[in-house]
């Protein structure tokens, strides 16, 4: 059982994320909830989602309970990390240098060096993958985005999440 | 997603028609709908209706002409459809008829909290209440069935983590169309005058009855413990999945008897209270309203939220759940990390047309009351631009009885602002009302093409419908002219000598002559909708900024910020759209185009 909660800003492909790792973990057999923000708050608003993978009816982290909290934006992971467990783990996006609990990549500056700014969520996927426990392996999204039927799409896609992959 | 659930079940029902009027959290029933129309090839017709009363309307229509027929819409929706929805239950339905009612506790998107649980039992119409998107398929299916069996209405109540819940689920197989036989004259039935709806209102009475005790959905469902508990737990609905994962996981709750009941309404209240007089205590966990507990006769023993102890308005999360739980158990509080959340608001898009009309708005109308109507375009209120938001098309109704009402030296100017599908939603006689009594304001239709809020769905205006097939397109300034209204003007909110020039027009006509309600139509696609082209032209501060901070108050532009330790403003250019309203508002000319 895998809890997980992914946040940032309106537009930034939180959404998306949270399907590409739901729908990998499915996938494999593995019980899948989640939950989503949808409506006003994506117009720019604090976004979050929700991933609990295991035997679950309710699509909600409870508050000290999750074991990764994926930030796209180093603003809204303070407004997030009230459901992280005590040994949970902060994967960001952000400039800065890691911290005790808190893994770091510029995935903003990686996105735009390749050419496309909403690739962010990809990079910290391909970051994310490579850490002990992430529940979906680096491998496995790049099976799942090899698979995308629209050319362009899918080169980028792949680009940024070597990139995520490789990152040192 | 629970909505892509409910549609498949609509589609494995053999459902003919299904209407609906996009809503959060409610409008991806249809959109999932027109997915499986076209990924099945399954004969299905899907429209997006101008308003939530006529999707209700077309999905009766339908079932009468012995088709199975869906409408979906959200919660303040079917406060829209009330009326026909009222007289449908006792005049009843041909083939199965489902509405799909989305609830929004929080609420997250909506003006209220409302429980549609409750509506239904005020209209006298089963509603069936899933807790998972796979028990929303079932219960799409189980809806179709109901409907025929009793000939009546039925209400599927999912709440939002149903809705946008993602889950693994079982798919069965689509059915192809089910007809109960043509549709065949009987007035006293389908037109019944008052003497025969006392005649219906007595049969639907007795179908309720029927469904009590022949319907195993109405009895309270023992899901976790042996019934022998001192502590008991009714709930139903998405917030019963939270007392089921919390009850399971915490070993000094698992002595705990949780009851599910599938159909809150009309529920077997006898099976209820056997629940009640079997334990200690009983503890109610439902959302919003009371509904299951009403129903109880004895509530002595009941901890719910007539008993004060359950909170009477909020989305009821799993913490509120796991508080509740334990304190019934009489185990101590938990503690909990603490909560430091200071959400960043949402903005209109950056590059979005309504944000120059409201500045030329506020700009050209000062000290006027702004009413506001449901979309995007609320968030005029960062602009200052929007002052009332009341409900679907309240702008313009709102804006007759604030000109009719002037105080005493009050200049009593009211500028009312309105999306184009809210305005073809509720607007359209609100703004015949307004010719018709001489009603003196300015009205704005925020014309973008789409319902933006919720996705991009067609409006009435757009030449192809739902799935794609050919429509007629209405045309907004015929229909504004039709309403009887003289003076139109349609301008692109990007022009912006043109934009200023339109509404002092509108000024003069409306305010200085004293002719009547005039209409402005800001017309430019929305910036998020397929095949609109965002500009690459990016944009640069100069050293003339003097830091004034219009940009940030006045235009509330996301991609302009202040550089704190630096005392300068910046453009982020990876949110920039490059529309380029910047640098013809700046007081101090010191936007200018990078490359220029």
């Amino acid at each position: 059982m895998v809890e997980l909660i992914l946040c940032g800003r309106g537009g930034q492909g939180v959404v998306f994320l949270t399907r590409v790792l739901g729908q990998i973990a499915a996938a494999k057999g593995l019980n899948v909830i989640s939950s989503e923000t949808h409506g006003m708050a994506v117009r720019g608003g604090s976004i979050n989602s929700h991933l609990r993978i295991g035997r679950f009816y309710s699509p909600l982290v409870r508050r000290g309970h999750a074991d990764f909290l994926l930030s796209l934006d180093h603003g809204e992971t303070a407004n997030n990390r009230h459901f992280l467990r005590i040994d949970g783990l902060i994967v960001e996006n952000s400039a800065q240098e890691d911290e005790p609990g808190i893994r770091r990549i510029d995935a903003t500056r990686i996105a735009r060096d390749i050419g496309r700014i909403q690739l962010e969520n990809v990079v910290l996927a391909g970051f994310a993958s490579r850490i002990n426990g992430f529940p979906v392996s680096g491998e496995e999204l790049r099976a799942f985005l090899a698979a995308d039927p629209r050319p362009a799409v899918r080169e980028m896609n792949l680009k940024a999440l070597e990139a995520g992959l490789s990152w040192e | 997603m629970g909505n892509e659930a409910i549609a498949r079940g609509v589609i494995e029902a053999g459902c003919g028609v299904a209407a609906a009027y996009p809503g959060t959290p409610s409008s991806e029933v249809l959109e999932s709908l027109v997915r499986w129309k076209k990924e099945l090839g399954h004969p299905i017709y899907v429209e997006w209706s101008i308003n939530e009363k006529v999707a209700f309307e077309i999905a009766y229509g339908a079932s009468l002409a012995g088709n199975r027929a869906m409408a979906a819409m959200k919660m303040v929706g079917l406060n829209v459809a009330s009326d026909p929805f009222l007289s449908a239950a006792y005049l009843g339905v041909r083939g199965g008829l489902v509405v799909v009612v989305a609830d929004d506790p929080g609420p997250h998107s909506s003006q209220t909290e409302q429980d549609s649980r409750f509506f239904g039992w005020f209209a006298k119409v089963p509603v069936l209440d899933p807790g998972t998107p796979q028990e929303a398929l079932a219960m799409a299916l189980r809806a179709f069935e109901l409907s025929e069996k009793y000939e009546l209405p039925v209400l599927l109540r999912p709440c939002l983590r149903v809705c946008h819940a993602r889950q693994n689920i079982r798919l069965g197989n689509p059915a192809p169309l089910k007809d109960v036989g043509r549709f065949a004259r009987n007035w006293t039935r389908w037109a019944a005058i008052p003497k025969y709806r006392l005649v219906l209102h007595g049969q639907l009475n007795e179908k309720l009855q029927t469904i009590i005790q022949e319907e195993p959905e109405s009895r309270p469902r023992l899901v976790l413990g042996d019934g022998r508990a001192e502590l008991a737990v009714i709930t139903s609905g998405s917030v019963s999945s939270h007392v089921r994962d919390i009850a399971a996981a915490d070993d000094r709750l698992s002595g705990l008897d949780v009851y599910k009941i599938d159909l809150p309404y009309p529920a077997d209240a006898a099976a209820l209270q056997e629940v009640v007089d079997t334990h200690e205590r009983t503890l109610v966990i439902e959302e919003t309203y009371p509904v299951l507990e009403l129903q109880l006769k004895d509530r002595r023993t009941v901890l719910g939220r007539l008993s004060g102890h359950v909170p009477p308005q909020g989305e009821l999360v799993p913490e509120i759940v796991e508080d509740l739980l334990r304190s019934a158990a009489d185990i101590p509080a938990l503690e909990r990390t603490p909560v430091e959340v200071k959400p960043r608001r949402p903005s209109l898009c950056p590059g979005c047309p309504h944000r120059p009309a409201f500045f030329m708005i506020r700009k050209t109308f000062e000290n006027a009351v702004y009413t506001g109507d449901i979309g995007c375009y609320t968030l005029g209120i960062n602009m200052g631009a929007v002052d009332t938001c009341l409900c679907m098309g309240a702008s313009v109704g709102m804006a007759g009885g604030l000109a009719k009402a002037p105080r005493p030296g009050d200049e009593h100017r009211v500028v009312a602002t309105i999306g184009d599908s809210t305005f073809y939603h509720a607007g359209v006689p609100a703004l015949i009302n307004a010719v018709h009594t001489r009603a003196s304001f300015v009205l704005v239709i925020m014309d973008n093409g789409t319902t933006a809020m919720t996705g991009g769905q067609p409006t009435p205006a757009s030449p192809s419908l739902a799935d794609g097939s050919p429509g007629t397109a209405v045309d907004m300034e015929r229909l504004v002219r039709g309403c009887g209204v003289d003076h139109v003007q349609v301008v692109d909110p990007y022009d912006h000598a043109a934009l200023k020039e339109t509404l002092e027009s509108a000024r003069k006509h409306t305010f200085d002559e004293g002719k009547g309600v005039s209409v402005v139509i800001t017309r430019r696609p929305c910036v998020r909708m397929p095949g609109v082209e965002i500009s690459l032209q990016r944009f640069r501060i100069t050293e003339q900024c003097d830091l004034c901070m219009s940009c940030v108050r006045d235009l509330e532009c996301p991609a302009i910020h202040y550089v704190k330790g630096e005392k300068r403003m910046e453009i982020d250019q990876d949110l920039c759209a490059g529309c380029g309203f910047c640098v013809q508002v700046c007081p101090s000319q010191a936007v200018e185009p990078k490359g220029a």
